[in-house]
């Protein structure tokens, strides 16, 4: 074992020092809002904007945008949940219960989005029709559950991008087809990038 | 303003860094030992020392358990460890003339 650490008295200054900077270390058993933000809204930049590009040409989109928006999902998914461990890594008690919670919240929800989707096609809505229901739930799913987050972490940011995407799902629908991946594509990409920014710029200062 | 004392539990730099960072948590969260001395880095029998002191003062509190097999100790800060730190804090502020 190394020589002690100091058991001496810190300066005065030199205490409040000390406690800002375990204050900043501990920053990083919570999940990074800029990382997450960001993340996805690169993916609904590039996964709707590729969507949009092909649809824009013939009516439906391309294999090619498909797989584009897919793999986009996937991989932002990944990213948050391997940061989201990483972070929170032992860390128990109150708030790992919450986050819990809310992390199981995501896939229930978008399994009632996809659940409905279904039922709207088994009852014989057209592809337009299915396309924009889907794009609509899932941004009012994101939104709803930004807004829960919101509250739950006293994250103001967080609650005001739950907002933005469920009122950007809404106005892709009232676009139609195909503009509403577009729509989906600034809109909800964009915000949430700007959210990136804004949270970025915020912690710094 | 010549009364005021700073707690000698927590006046001592390395537990000074190991309540700011458990006060850091939320109100009811443990933190894994391991984690915890990566956040401070320190030896585990460094942290150990100090964790033991801020015991008897009843600051933290640990709690040993398991996780499958292998046994993890986990530590959080107590009411009473929450109420110093802040004591301490405002004490602190008071003692630097308000500065900040």
């Amino acid at each position: 074992m190394t020589s002690d650490e100091p058991d001496a008295a810190p300066d005065l200054a030199d205490a409040l020092a000390i406690i800002a900077a375990q204050r900043a270390r501990a920053d990083d058993t919570r999940p990074s809002g800029p990382l997450l933000f960001g993340i996805w809204g690169a993916a609904w930049l590039l996964g709707y904007g590729a969507l949009w590009l092909t649809t824009r040409d013939d009516g439906s989109p391309s294999a090619l945008a498909v797989t584009v928006a897919i793999t986009a999902g996937v991989v932002a998914l990944v990213v948050t949940i391997v940061h989201v461990m990483h972070r929170t890594r032992g860390i128990a008690g109150a708030s790992a219960r919450e986050g819990a919670l809310y992390g199981v919240a995501w896939p229930i929800a978008f399994l009632a989005q996809s659940m409905i989707v279904g039922g709207l096609s088994q009852a014989g809505a057209s592809g337009e029709v299915i396309s924009l229901a889907a794009n609509a739930i899932a941004a009012l799913v994101v939104g709803l559950l930004y807004i829960a987050g919101g509250l739950l972490w006293d994250a103001t940011s967080m609650y005001v991008l739950g907002a933005w995407m469920a009122l950007t799902g809404a106005a892709a629908a009232l676009t139609g087809f195909p503009d509403s991946y577009l729509v989906m594509a600034l809109a909800g990409g964009g915000g949430l990038l700007a959210g990136a920014l804004v949270e970025t710029v915020r912690t710094r200062g | 303003m010549a009364d005021i004392e700073l707690d000698p539990v927590i006046h001592a730099q390395a537990r000074l860094r190991v309540v700011a960072t458990l006060a850091s948590l939320g109100a009811h969260d443990r933190i894994a030992f391991p984690r915890l001395q990566k956040l401070l880095d320190m030896t585990a029998g460094n942290l150990s020392t100090h964790l033991r002191r801020l015991e008897e003062a009843d600051y933290v509190l640990i709690t040993k358990t398991h996780e499958g097999r292998t046994p993890a100790t986990y530590v959080e800060l107590t009411l009473a460890g929450r109420l110093a730190f802040q004591t301490y804090t405002t004490s602190l502020r008071q003692l630097l003339g308000d500065a900040s």
